[in-house]
């Protein structure tokens, strides 16, 4: 069975194409309060020399769910979809 | 620059609906879709209630296992109490009962099959493709791999929608059914971001078991609901081949990732030995926000109307959502038709969208939508008030079924561990879910609590306790 706090492995969720930038942080917003780190199913945010950003891959890792953006009070986290056509496929959705 | 009457930012079950009925109103329809079809993009607790049968027959009747394999329908729900433990300590199932008055069989390709049900479960990747069919035979165009960025204006009016490659779609009504993070409702400034309290986010997983398993383990059961101490209240939908397995709370709940709580369910032993039973294996894991609302306010302004997951329509109690898209999408065409006669696309002249759907079943849900929205708050998704919950709900139903003492005895224990948890419980019962019953019963509590009945009531009661029969003997 899956592990509590490592859940990470293949499922069959596809990621297709040039998704382009699609999030991003305004780290002089940025409060650093963290929710971004907990929130993301996928771990795709980081804190490092403290300083919050995402990690370069998370292109092809994001399921587009946006809690990042909407958990994050300052408003310093822009998430808007990838280009049409490109990220996350659902296939069992 | 392409015109048209009417134009669709997503199609997804609500903006496929408005499509729909706008094209056999005769209008000049597009629908966009950002995937390369729709459904691809969406997860879904996907379960379809018996008012899509009777609200949408001509659609609904159509659906098929050939169009949408993982469809299956089930008579029985069950929900477990899972306590501090882990450990189930009741499980209750439930069926339509005799009160239940729609039958939604007659409305389904195989009556005898579809008498009764709880929820006929299948996935977006098949019902959402299949529906927006219906949409392009009725002749609104479909177009796919499009993001529409935003709203553009001529004269001071929004005019229409650009997508990401600058190209302009024009139309007088703009119809936003692109769900929770709608761009729709941030360019008409309808919305900018939701009430930490107004959205939720949904993790789920997705689990593969063989078709025979599902026949033989599950029977007729198709939805069950994990009341647990330690998540929130997790949701599991069965479909042909497998299983979805998610929960939800607002952005302020997590003290954790969400997986660790959707894993905390498929941990709990019972849980655990139902997955090995059914060789069920996690196939997909997926996340969506959803919106949940006590009531949907700024759903409207010139020329613009927002539907669905976009307009916060899901269910206030528990926050089922292609229902009430598909309600509101097909409201949101009925207004465009009658304001691109009137060539009236005012916001007060659209505010008939509001008068409309409050008149829908959707309405009369949101009627009572702060009190059903407030309960839900106070108990599944509060983590210290399932604490009393759990092992309350569970005393109830487990005591009566049990052998361990002479009945009278064990029912005693039961109200003496009641008697127990009440100081901690009877705030949020008397501030949470009496107003529930209140708006429920509304005028007959008048009658039940008529002092007349209960003065005639009460000397019988009182007769029928022998302490006091003794003590007004004088014994």
């Amino acid at each position: 069975m899956v592990d509590l706090d490592n859940y990470e492995y293949e499922t069959i969720s596809t990621h297709v194409g040039d998704t382009g930038d699609f999030i991003s942080i305004d780290n002089e917003k940025c409060n650093n309060c963290g929710r971004c780190l907990v929130i993301c199913i996928k771990n795709l945010w980081k804190k490092k020399d403290g300083k919050i950003y995402i990690v370069p891959e998370y292109k092809s890792k994001c399921v587009e769910c946006g809690s990042c953006a909407l958990v994050c009070e300052p408003g310093a986290i822009d998430f808007s979809y990838p280009a049409g056509g490109t990220g996350v496929v659902y296939l069992k959705g | 620059m392409k015109e048209y009457d009417i134009i669709i930012v997503g199609a997804g079950p609500g903006g496929s609906m408005t499509a729909k009925v706008a094209a056999e109103k005769g209008l000049k329809t597009i629908f966009f879709e950002r995937g390369r079809k729709p459904g691809e993009k969406n997860s879904s607790g996907t379960g379809l209630g018996p008012r899509m049968f009777r609200d949408f027959p001509e659609i609904m009747r159509q659906l098929t296992p050939d169009k949408c394999p993982s469809m299956r329908e089930g008579k029985y729900q069950r929900s477990y109490f899972v306590d501090k433990d882990d450990k189930v300590g009741a499980i209750l199932v439930t069926t339509p009962t005799n009160s239940m008055t729609y039958s939604p069989g007659k409305n389904t390709y195989d009556p005898s099959k579809y008498d009764k049900f709880i929820t006929m479960n299948c996935y977006r990747s098949e019902f959402d493709p299949w529906l927006a069919e219906f949409a392009t035979n009725a002749g609104a165009e479909l177009k796919t791999s499009t993001l529409i960025k935003g709203l553009f204006k001529e004269e001071g009016k929004f005019a229409g929608v650009i997508d990401e490659k600058g190209e302009k779609y024009k139309a007088p009504m703009i119809i936003g059914a692109d769900g929770a993070i709608s761009t729709v409702a941030k360019s008409s400034g309808l919305r900018d971001k939701w009430h930490s309290e107004h959205i939720t986010v949904v993790p789920q997983y997705d689990f593969h078991a063989p078709k025979e398993n599902i026949e033989k383990v599950m029977g007729e059961e198709t939805l069950a609901v994990w009341w647990g101490v330690n998540f929130p209240a997790a949701y599991q939908a069965f479909f042909n081949d497998g299983f979805h397995i998610g929960l939800g709370n607002w952005m302020t709940y997590w003290q954790h990732n969400p997986m660790y709580y959707v894993n905390r369910v498929i941990n709990v032993p019972h849980m655990k030995n139902l997955i090995k039973r059914l060789d069920a294996k996690p196939r997909e894991v997926q996340s969506h926000l959803l919106p949940w609302l006590p009531y949907p306010k700024n759903t409207h302004c010139d020329n613009v109307i927002l539907i669905g997951d976009a307009g916060g329509f899901p269910c206030p109690l528990e926050a089922e959502g292609m229902y009430p898209a598909m309600v509101t999408g097909k409201v949101a065409a009925e207004v465009a038709v009658e304001a691109i006669s009137a060539e009236d696309y005012s916001k007060a002249f659209l505010s008939q969208y509001d008068e409309r759907w409050e008149h829908t079943s959707v309405g009369k849900e949101f009627e009572d939508g702060d009190v059903l929205w407030n309960v839900w708050k106070q108990l599944p998704f509060h983590a210290t008030n399932m604490q009393w919950f759990v092992p309350l709900m569970t005393e109830i139903i487990s005591a009566f079924f049990c052998w361990s003492e002479p009945h009278v005895v064990r029912i005693r224990q039961m109200l003496s561990a009641i008697k127990s948890m009440l100081p901690e419980a009877m705030p949020t019962l008397l501030e949470d879910v009496v107003p529930v019953l209140i708006r429920v019963l509304g005028d007959k509590l008048d009658t039940m609590l008529d002092p007349g009945q209960m003065m005639t009531a009460i000397p019988k009661l009182l007769n029928m306790l022998p302490d006091k029969k003794k003590k007004r003997r004088g014994a």
